[in-house]
């Protein structure tokens, strides 16, 4: 006889499990990494700092991301958790560590989210500019309130469906990443016919040095490029961390990862070789040197580039970073609530919507946050995507060098057990989180210089290292006052500090 | 005895809550199990969440079954109840998996939707239910707190040919409950068409006669003690005729959902939309292929049949409405 106080599993279907397969999985690796956001946001300030070893930098940056992710997917099976970094953290290193891991965390995904937005706004306002063929709309991005205030409204809606739970469905990813691999494409393809037909705007010859890390002129450029190239490949690692939603758990994580990494380079090295060919890394009118075009260099590009099809370049960069909006909305959103849930943060943000099941007030805290973000960076800064994409590299090298850390000490009663444990467990992460570290340390010493980055400073200090090393003291700020507030999580009593048991070789 | 299960679409929140005491209204006529759903949304591996985690599902799943203790907790001790946790990738489709898993005859929820704006709104979930459930679906107006065995059947005739169903189901319903049934055709004299007065008086009196032949059918089929009475109320509006009613407080409108079907799908969450707006009693929308004769083994009877869960020895029970 049932009872009233037992409830039951009526029919747990298998949810997704299985169902995705290596290319499915790939996709999912290729809309994670947005390859056409990522390059529009990312590319120019890669030149800025390393100028034609572009491509060197971008396929030197995917090591130490490597060597996180591996640790990462041992964290992520060992103790899956909605707090990843923030519940990793506090397990091995205790509250305090954990509480400004799960902040990083936190602050890279608004940061990112902000930027993800205004990306998504100038598109929109220069595809508004082709569809009617009047040249001015473009230019409506660059009136500060109404950029300011769309960039906000972007920002609602994508809170407004991820609150709702509302999901990009299979068919619309492969549709949005094949769209974007085809413009991609096209537009490196151009960019090379330009080249050959002596079209180019600065046709400047490939060499073989472009491929030399060691060419780099300085070390300070190296780090920044490094940290940058971390955020081109941030999202990769979600191959590896996919599992039962695979069709083979053994092997297609694997596959997926390595084809996806293949794919992504291909895209990165070729776009950038034309780029670079097309437009040179001089400071004129379309040359990737110049300060105005590095904050989103298909803006600029793909129209001497592709001519009158520049629009579908707007279309698959708005239509990506929207989908990444949307999708990037969730993990803030259930970090918040995982620190929430563990007292680390009031308990409110532990809310979840009755209706729709989903953090409820996490997703809102991070629209409100990333919205704040954005306005300050926008009102201060000459160049806010430049400087924001500058800091959330920062931001990433902080938190995922923490996270590698945690890695190591979490493991390290099983770190000489087996090869494979030290390998994954202990030299990939140790060796991938003091890589991050240093570029972190690097990256914010260097920021401080108020020529860093676009040359925005506050006071005679560079504002990246105002907004990147700003965020982390906020964090602390907070983390002192959740202490005042609500000791329990502090003192150990929601969330323990461990270490793996010795035993669970797996 | 054989056994009436219930799902009730159990959200917590009031909306949730109309859906209970609805549901234990219903119960006690019929000593029906209630089984409290609630969904887990399903997510799809495409939406590409990142950075990953795994561990939301967890937290998530702990919470519902704390809301699924409270919901368990609102209904009285008098009425079985079991608490369910279904992964689908919509409220409805869970619901309606539920239904369909359980062999239940009814579908309970709360019809009303508290955004922002102050109206009263047929949720997107009663509007998907409306359209896709096999079986009929309860729908308990915002604020329903009344957990009495309800006291009387109102239902709708219509004069299409599609009404025939639901009037059985009403009769039969009525018989088995011993509840008194009243018959009530709506005729809406909407000026926009252009009728003029000639043609509704026809339309009035076509409807009269009609619920008189329906009454009489009615009469008849009802066991000895079964009260029928029948009404024909007229309005520029649906609502305007629906509020020209007077309802018993324990009363529940029952109508077909091929009378309200007449353009279009999305004109049934309109018009329901509407008379839920004007309507203060519950009301129970049936499928128009809904059957509930024994001898016409229905869809939601061979549903029942191939279940595998639990066999509880129901194959063969004949489908019930409410």
């Amino acid at each position: 006889m049932p009872t009233k106080n037992s409830p039951t599993g009526l029919s747990q279907k298998g949810l997704s499990s299985g169902s995705v397969g290596l290319l499915g999985a790939v996709v999912i690796g290729v809309s994670c990494i947005a390859p056409a956001y990522t390059l529009t946001a990312a590319l120019g300030p890669t030149v800025a700092e390393v100028g034609v070893q572009l491509p060197a930098i971008f396929l030197v940056g995917f090591i130490p991301m490597l060597l996180v992710a591996l640790g990462y997917r041992e964290l992520n099976n060992s103790m899956p958790d909605a707090g990843t970094s923030f519940t990793w953290a506090t397990r091995a290193f205790g509250p305090w560590v954990g509480w400004m891991g799960g902040w990083g965390l936190i602050a890279a995904t608004v940061i990112v989210l902000s930027n993800l937005a205004a990306v998504a706004v100038d598109f929109f306002y220069l595809m508004l500019a082709q569809l009617t063929g009047n040249e001015s709309l473009a230019d409506l991005t660059l009136n500060l309130p109404l950029n300011i205030v769309t960039t906000l409204i972007f920002v609602a809606l994508a809170c407004w469906v991820s609150y709702r739970g509302m999901e990009t469905t299979k068919a619309v990813q492969y549709v949005l990443v094949g769209f974007q691999l085809i413009v991609l494409g096209w537009f490196a393809i151009a960019a090379f016919v330009h080249v050959a037909n002596g079209t180019a705007f600065d046709a400047t010859a490939i060499s073989p040095d472009w491929f030399n890390p060691f060419a780099v002129e300085s070390f300070s450029a190296f780090a920044a490029g490094v940290s940058l190239s971390i955020f081109v490949y941030w999202g990769w690692d979600v191959t590896l961390t996919m599992n039962e939603e695979t069709k083979d758990p053994e092997r297609t994580p694997g596959r997926a990862a390595t084809l996806t990494v293949l794919v992504i380079v291909v895209i990165y090295v070729t776009v950038a070789l034309a780029t670079l060919s097309f437009a040179g890394v001089g400071d004129g009118e379309f040359g990737a040197g110049n300060v105005d075009n590095q904050g989103s260099i298909f803006a600029v590009l793909a129209g001497p580039v592709m001519g009158p099809f520049a629009i579908l370049m707007s279309l698959t960069v708005l239509s990506s970073s929207a989908a990444s909006l949307q999708s990037t909305f969730v993990s803030p959103a259930r970090t918040l609530l995982s620190m929430g849930h563990y007292r680390a943060l009031p308990a409110s943000y532990g809310k979840i919507s009755p209706t729709y099941k989903s953090p409820s007030y996490a997703t809102i805290a991070a629209a409100v946050a990333a919205s704040g973000f954005y306005v300050v960076t926008r009102v201060v800064s000459e160049n806010a995507l430049y400087d924001t994409i500058t800091a959330l590299g920062m931001m990433i090298c902080f938190y995922y060098g923490i996270t590698a850390m945690a890695c190591v000490w979490y493991f390290r009663t099983v770190a000489f057990s087996s090869t494979r444990s030290f390998l994954l467990k202990f030299l990939a992460p140790l060796l991938g989180g003091v890589i991050l570290l240093v570029m972190f340390v690097k990256t914010a010493t260097d920021s401080m210089d108020p020529e860093y980055g676009s040359g925005s400073s506050i006071a005679g200090v560079g504002l990246v290292f105002i907004l990147g090393t700003g965020v982390i003291l906020l964090g602390a700020v907070l983390m002192l006052i959740m202490y005042r507030v609500n000791p329990a999580f502090f003192s150990g009593e929601t969330l323990r500090k461990g270490s793996a048991p010795a035993h669970t070789e797996l | 005895m054989k056994r009436v299960d219930y799902i009730v679409g159990y959200t917590a929140d009031d909306r949730g809550r109309d859906a209970v005491s609805l549901a234990v209204a219903l119960a006690r006529r019929q000593g029906a199990t209630l089984n409290l759903v609630m969904v887990m949304p399903e997510h799809s591996p495409f939406n590409a969440v990142y950075p990953p985690e795994r561990g939301f599902e967890s937290i998530l799943s702990a919470q519902l079954q704390e809301w699924l203790a409270e919901g368990l907790g609102l209904i009285p001790d008098d009425v079985t109840a079991r608490a369910h946790v279904i992964s689908a990738d919509s409220q409805a489709g869970g619901l309606i998996d539920a239904a369909a898993d359980s062999g239940a005859s009814l579908i309970v929820i709360g019809a009303s939707s508290r955004g922002l704006r102050k109206r009263f709104n047929v949720g997107s979930v009663a509007g998907t239910l409306l359209h896709a459930s096999p079986v009929p679906v309860a729908l308990a107006p915002q604020g329903y707190r009344r957990l009495d065995p309800i006291t009387r059947l109102t239902c709708a005739v219509g004069t299409r040919a599609g009404a025939d169903a639901v009037i059985a189901v009403a009769v039969d319903s009525a018989a088995r409950r011993g509840l008194p049934l009243r018959l009530v055709s709506l005729v809406a004299l909407d000026p926009a068409t252009g009728t003029d007065g000639g043609a509704d008086a026809a339309a009035v009196e076509a409807a009269h006669e009609h619920a008189n032949t329906r009454l009489a059918e009615a009469a008849a089929s009802l066991a000895a003690g079964g009260q029928v009475s029948v009404e024909v109320v007229e309005g520029a509006t649906v609502e305007e005729a629906i509020g020209a009613l007077a309802w018993d407080e324990g009363e529940i409108l029952l109508v077909g959902s091929s009378r309200l079907a007449q353009h279009s799908r999305l004109f049934l969450g309109a018009t329901a939309n509407k008379i839920l707006r004007a309507l203060t009693v519950p009301m129970v929308v049936v499928p128009r292929s809904y059957t509930f004769f024994e001898d016409q083994p229905s869809h939601q009877e061979r549903s029942t049949a191939t279940r595998s869960e639990a066999g509880e020895g129901t194959d063969a029970q004949p489908t019930e409405v409410k």
